[in-house]
C-alpha cells in the first residue's frame, strides 16, 4: 500500500477508503492517500473536493464512509491533537473586530502557546504596520497573512493550508511560498490550489483531485508526464488573428486553432514549443500578440483527462 | 483556562459590539421610561402597584430580558456559524464543553448585563418615586436568573439554526405569553417565570399581584437556582455534543 505514490513513507495524516456526499451530491470518493513530513500539494479544479478532503483531516467534517487518522488519532474525538494541527481555511475565518495583534494573541491563547511570539509571527508575514489596525480594513491578501500567521503561532507539526495564496499578491505570494517551504523541512504541510503553476513551484509531491477521487499521485515531473499527451488550449490574442492562425494551424504541436473576434483558441500539445512559435509567426505576418494565456478550462480538462485515464 | 477566558472576552466584545447593543439597549430604557411617565404623583404604594401590575415587571421579564437573551444567546455561536470563525474556534486543543461553557458563560453575562441595566433603570425610577429600594436587588438577580435560563437554551437552538431567534420570538409571543397564560397547568414549561419566581420570593408583597403570571410556579430563589444549573449543564453537554457530531461548514 504505502509503495503507491499516494502514500507517503512516514504518514502523519492517513486517509483510509473515505467518502463524503452532502445529500445526494458526492464530494469526496473512497479517497485513500497519507501525507508526511515535506509539502504536499492537494491540486484540483474548483468544486473537485478538496476543501472537504482538508475538513475532514482538520476534523471539522465527519466522513460518510471511512476513516481518518491524524497522528494516530481521531481528531474529532481527541481535540488534543489540535496542540500539533493548524488550518488556514480558504473562507475569511477571521473576526473583523479584532485588530492582526489580537487576533494573533487569540490564537495563541486558544492552542495553548505563549503569547510571546505574536510579533515574530506578525513579521513573518510582513503585517508589523498594520497589526493594530481592525481585520474588517484589511485587504484580502492581508487577511490570508493573518490567518497563516494565527497557524503558524502554535508552532504546529502539521499545517493544513487551503487556497493560502488567493488574493496574495506576486511577492507575497512568493515570500509564501518560501515560508511553506521552510515549514516543510520538519513538517508536514498540505496546501490545496487550483493553479498547477502555484503547486509546482512549491511542492515536492502532488495529489491531483477530481470529482472527489484522487486522479493522480506523484511528485511534479510524473504529474507533468501524465499530462503530456492532452491537448492544453491556450488564448491568444493578437492585431491580426487571421494572418496568425493559417501558419499556426501547420505548426506540428498544434492539433486547432479557432478564430474568435481578435482572439484565437488554440489547442496544442507542447504548451513550451507553442511559446517559441508564437513570437516567430508573429514577426512573419507583422501581427502583434497582445495576450497569450492557458484558458481556465484547460486546467479542469486536465484533470479530467487523468480521471478517465485511472 | 487561558483559552477558555480568552474565548469569554472575545464573545463579549463579538456579542456587544455594533447596532446590535445600540437596539438592545434602546429596548432596555422602555420599562423605566414607562416607570417614570405613569408614577408621578403616586404614594409609595401606588408606585408599587404600578410597577407590578402595571406592566412594567411584565415589560422587563417578557419583553426585554427574554429579547435579549433570546438574541445573545443565539448569537454566541451563531455568529461564529455564519462568520465562518467556528473552525478557527473548533480546531484547538481545547475541550469541546470548555469552548461551550465559554460561550454560555459570555452570553449570559451580556443577556444578563443587559437585562440588570434595564432593571436598574426601571427599579431605580420606582425607588425614587417611593423612597424605597427593596424592588434593587430583586430585579436584577431575577433578571439575571432569567437570562440564564434563556441564553442557555437559545445557545444550543443558535448552533442548530439560523432561525434560532425567530424561533425564540414564537416562543415568547405565543407560548410565554399566550399559552401558558391561557393554561396555568403548563407554566411550569416556561423560562421568563423561572427568573420571576426568583423575584417574588425576594420581593414578597409583590406575590399576590404576581401569582397570575406566576401560574403555577411558587416563588423562590433556590428552585430557581437550581432550575437555572440543571439547565446551563444540559445546555452545555447537549452543544459540545453537537460540536463533537455535526459538520462544521
Amino acid at each position: 500500500m504505502t509503495s503507491s505514490p499516494a502514500f507517503a513513507p512516514e504518514p502523519t495524516v492517513v486517509i483510509d477508503g473515505v467518502s463524503k456526499w452532502f445529500g445526494q451530491k458526492v464530494a469526496v470518493s473512497d479517497l485513500s492517500c497519507s501525507f508526511g513530513p515535506g509539502l504536499t500539494g492537494l491540486l484540483g479544479p474548483n468544486g473537485a473536493g478538496k476543501t472537504t478532503l482538508l475538513r475532514i483531516i482538520a476534523g471539522l467534517l465527519q466522513p460518510s464512509d471511512g476513516s481518518v487518522t491524524v497522528l494516530d488519532e481521531n481528531p474529532r474525538r481527541t481535540p488534543a491533537v489540535y496542540a500539533s494541527v493548524a488550518m488556514v481555511p480558504e473562507e475569511d475565518a477571521v473576526y473583523g473586530f479584532l485588530t492582526g495583534r489580537q487576533f494573533i494573541r487569540y490564537a495563541a491563547q486558544l492552542s495553548g502557546s505563549g503569547t510571546d511570539r505574536v510579533d515574530d509571527m506578525l513579521d513573518a508575514v510582513e503585517l508589523n504596520d498594520a497589526a493594530d489596525r481592525p481585520i474588517s480594513g484589511f485587504s484580502k491578501g492581508m487577511r490570508q497573512r493573518i490567518k497563516v500567521a494565527a497557524a503558524l503561532i502554535s508552532d504546529p507539526t502539521i499545517l493544513i493550508l487551503d487556497e493560502p495564496l488567493n488574493g496574495t499578491d506576486p511577492v507575497q505570494r512568493a515570500k509564501l511560498i518560501a515560508t511553506f517551504q521552510r515549514l516543510a523541512q520538519d513538517r508536514t504541510v498540505i496546501v490545496s490550489s487550483h493553479v498547477l503553476a502555484e503547486v509546482e513551484r512549491m511542492a515536492d509531491r502532488v495529489l491531483a483531485v477530481v470529482d472527489g477521487k484522487l486522479a493522480a499521485a506523484g511528485d511534479v515531473s510524473s504529474i507533468r508526464e501524465a499530462m503530456s499527451d492532452i491537448p492544453y488550449r491556450v488564448r491568444v490574442e493578437t492585431t491580426d488573428p487571421r494572418a496568425v492562425a493559417a501558419p499556426l494551424i501547420s505548426v506540428d504541436h498544434v492539433s486547432s486553432v479557432e478564430i474568435d473576434g481578435p482572439l484565437l483558441h488554440v489547442e496544442t500539445n507542447d504548451l513550451g514549443a507553442l511559446g517559441r512559435s508564437i513570437p516567430e509567426i508573429s514577426r512573419d505576418t507583422g501581427s502583434r500578440v497582445v495576450g497569450f494565456e492557458p484558458e481556465d478550462e484547460s486546467l479542469e480538462s486536465v484533470f479530467r483527462y487523468l480521471v478517465r485515464r485511472r | 483556562m487561558t483559552g477558555t477566558l480568552a474565548i469569554v472576552k472575545v464573545t463579549l466584545r463579538q456579542l456587544l459590539g455594533g447596532r446590535r447593543l445600540l437596539v438592545l439597549g434602546l429596548l432596555g430604557l422602555i420599562p423605566g421610561v414607562i416607570v417614570w411617565l405613569t408614577t408621578s404623583n403616586r404614594s409609595p404604594e401606588g408606585v408599587f402597584d404600578a410597577y407590578h401590575d402595571g406592566g412594567v415587571i411584565a415589560t422587563l421579564f417578557l419583553v426585554v430580558m427574554p429579547i435579549s437573551s433570546i438574541v445573545l444567546g443565539s448569537a454566541a455561536l451563531g455568529d461564529e456559524r455564519r462568520d465562518g470563525t467556528l473552525s478557527f474556534l473548533v480546531v484547538r486543543p481545547l475541550p469541546r464543553s470548555a469552548i461551550t461553557t465559554a460561550k454560555l458563560i459570555a452570553a449570559w453575562i451580556a443577556a444578563a448585563t443587559v437585562s440588570a441595566m434595564s432593571g436598574a433603570f426601571a427599579s431605580t425610577a420606582v425607588s425614587i418615586r417611593a423612597s424605597d429600594w427593596s424592588t434593587f436587588v430583586p430585579t436584577i438577580v431575577g433578571l439575571a436568573i432569567g437570562a440564564g435560563c434563556y441564553t442557555a437554551v437559545f445557545i444550543v437552538l443558535g448552533h442548530l439554526t439560523s432561525k434560532a431567534v425567530l424561533m425564540g420570538l414564537i416562543y415568547l409571543f405565543v407560548w410565554e405569553t399566550g399559552i401558558s397564560f391561557a393554561a396555568p397547568a403548563l407554566s411550569n414549561v416556561s423560562l421568563f417565570r423561572i427568573g420571576l419566581s426568583a423575584y417574588a420570593a425576594l420581593v414578597p408583597e409583590s406575590q399576590s399581584a404576581l401569582a397570575e403570571p406566576l401560574g403555577a410556579i411558587a416563588p423562590g430563589v433556590g428552585g430557581a437556582v437550581t432550575k437555572l444549573a440543571v439547565l446551563g449543564i444540559l445546555a452545555v453537554l447537549a452543544t459540545a455534543a453537537l460540536l463533537r457530531n455535526r459538520d462544521i461548514a
